[in-house]
């Protein structure tokens, strides 16, 4: 890894280069206390200050709530066309926790096959992180993802009068050449970095205990009394989910026009939080009540990727805790639940 | 394959849903090459009592709606409800809360016998109704979407999920966190969340999900200071013929 230091003067015109040259998305006001990733043509529309979670995840840049998969015409053979929208493309001004998020995309979408819808646009897109100080529901650090690693080509940490920067790919050192006025970070620098690390991670209000979380976890599982209670708040109404950075499930739509000859194929965001999510043909449904919806999300998130890809699948965004109307708190659920199984 | 024979009917309400069918304007062609329509009270002078499937629009609120339908129900082989009034019973069910008397002299004063007037109710408080296509106005889509299951012999998939989904896909500003008052969060889904999207809270004209968690919609709105009132209004404007979710108020 690079480490550099833009000048805060410089700030200003490296993204105003970077607006001019690329497609710009980065975090805007949207409405009154709620901010979304869009694209920016104006740098004055950009604005990295926002206290709360994004509406909705970066994810959807390369995984958008809805697409067409695939169009078909229907002659004397079936004619098919794919056609993956995928400009170079710059995100700008997304936090650790949520380059976390798409580092958990990455391995899903190419866990078993490269998904190309997705892929399409993540080999063209350039990812620069900022650092932020913590929103009220993040609790990434609990989690160990409050810092991202990997899975960007700039992340900007603001020193108050300089920014210092990780170069994490050849990509980003290109463009922090070609647009940027820097120098090599020097000791004084990282001490400052440091300091601000430390800050940051005493931000964190909210907080999950994960200690003996994973080897106790199907007794936690099994506590039935629990799920119930948290459950009855529960709206199924799919919003945790349909914000969530790492939810990945989708359904898949085959819409035809009304003449049978044309037709498209079209995912779009789906939610396990739907009594119609476990729904097969021949109208069994697996899952047909919310405790045993929303123990088996929690699962997903706490459980089941810890065994196949050795990470948790929650990020500890928040965004979930900031959606539900019925207060439902995942980091207060896992404190709760611990200390009901005395774990 | 011969065309499916088709009616379209309107039972008490404004229109608007037959007027939506009359809207596909670039799909007109292709629909009317896909069925036989053979009555439209909306759109074609002409009639004809033969036909297998019927699109109903409007609630029963008067005995000829009554007696309308009952014909209707004894020809078609399938029928498909057209819209709130029609399949929740919707705005005319406002009615209902005065008693039929009531409102009858409200509107009608001394003049109140000339009218025929019932209990305003969803036609499948009457008839079994094979499909729905929801909303007040239902989604054009949607209507060439069910036509289209119809033809092909596969069930319209018709959501049950609500409209919250809609609202997440398209990034929407929660109405809650814009100090507004929303019925999304129990209302079924399809329309896109087209009045959420347009900085208006959800009034549930596509009627509930099928599991609505009404007590906690309700604790929810009482957190947001909303008065009684309110909340019955919403719950009310297109859904008070449904009984049992008035009870839960």
């Amino acid at each position: 890894m690079l480490y550099k230091v833009l000048k805060k003067g410089s700030y200003d015109l490296f993204l105003a280069k970077l607006i001019a040259d690329f497609e710009f998305i980065g975090p805007v006001k949207k409405d009154k206390a709620t901010h979304d990733f869009k694209k920016i043509s104006d740098i004055r529309k950009l604005d990295v200050n926002y206290k709360r979670t994004t509406i909705a995840p970066a994810k959807k840049i390369l995984y958008p709530s809805t697409e067409t998969l695939l169009q078909y015409e229907i002659n004397e053979d079936i004619e098919m066309s794919v056609d993956y929208e995928a400009g170079e493309k710059i995100l700008f001004g997304i936090d650790a926790c949520d380059v976390n998020g798409l580092n958990f995309l990455d391995r899903f979408f190419s866990d078993e096959m490269i998904d190309e819808p997705y892929f399409s646009k993540r080999r063209k897109l350039t990812v620069i992180g900022l650092d932020r100080m913590p929103s009220d529901t993040n609790f990434s650090l609990s989690l160990g993802k409050e810092y991202a690693k990997d899975g960007f080509d700039l992340f900007l940490t603001d020193l108050n009068n300089r920014y210092f920067v990780r170069v994490g790919s050849e990509k980003g050192n290109d463009i922090l050449t070609k647009y940027a006025d820097v120098s090599d970070a020097g000791e004084d620098d990282f001490k400052d970095y440091n300091k601000f690390m430390d800050t940051y991670r005493k931000s964190f209000k909210l907080k999950a205990d994960i200690n003996n979380l994973y080897d106790n976890y199907e007794l936690i599982y099994n506590n039935k009394d629990f799920w119930n209670r948290v459950a009855k708040d529960c709206y199924s109404c799919g919003s945790c989910c349909l914000v969530c950075p790492t939810c990945f499930c989708f359904n898949v739509r085959d819409d035809m026009e009304l003449n049978l000859k044309k037709g498209a194929k079209t995912r779009e965001w789906d939610s396990c939080m739907i009594p119609e999510y476990g729904l097969v043909a021949g109208g069994h449904n697996f899952r047909p009540d919310k405790e045993n919806r929303l123990k088996q999300r929690y699962r997903c998130k706490l459980k089941t990727f810890i065994d196949r890809f050795g990470t948790y699948s929650c990020v500890g965004c928040g965004r979930c805790i900031e959606a539900c109307l019925a207060k439902i708190n995942i980091a207060e659920d896992i404190n709760a639940v611990k200390k009901e199984v005395s774990v | 394959m011969s065309k499916p024979k088709v009616g379209i009917f309107g039972l008490t309400g404004c229109g608007g849903c037959q007027l939506e069918i009359l809207n596909l304007e670039d799909q007109l062609l292709d629909l009317f090459a896909a069925i036989d329509i053979v009555h439209f009270t909306e759109a074609i002078t002409e009639h004809s009592d033969n036909y297998d499937i019927a699109l109903i629009e409007g609630s029963v609120a008067t005995k000829h709606d009554l007696e309308r339908l009952e014909h209707i129900s004894k020809i078609a082989k399938v029928i498909v409800s057209i819209g709130a009034c029609s399949g929740i019973g919707g705005v005319n069910c406002l009615k209902n809360l005065y008693g039929v008397e009531k409102a009858k002299e409200l509107v009608y004063g001394d003049k109140k016998e000339w009218i025929d007037a019932i209990e305003t109710k969803p036609i499948d408080e009457y008839v079994k109704v094979d499909y729905y296509i929801r909303g007040c106005p239902p989604n054009r889509s949607e209507i060439v979407d069910v036509i289209r299951s119809l033809i092909v012999g596969k069930i319209p998939e018709i959501p049950n999920y609500p409209v919250c989904v809609e609202c997440k896909r398209l990034g929407n500003t929660c109405m809650y966190d814009l100090g507004k008052t929303c019925m999304g969060v129990v209302s079924r889904a399809g329309c896109g969340a087209r009045c959420p999207s347009a900085k208006s809270g959800c009034e549930a004209c596509r009627g509930f999900i099928d599991d609505p968690n009404v007590n906690a919609q309700k604790d929810l709105l009482a957190k947001y200071n909303l008065k009684i009132e309110d909340i019955m209004g919403m719950f009310n404007l297109y859904n008070a013929c449904k009984k049992t979710d008035r009870k839960t108020i």
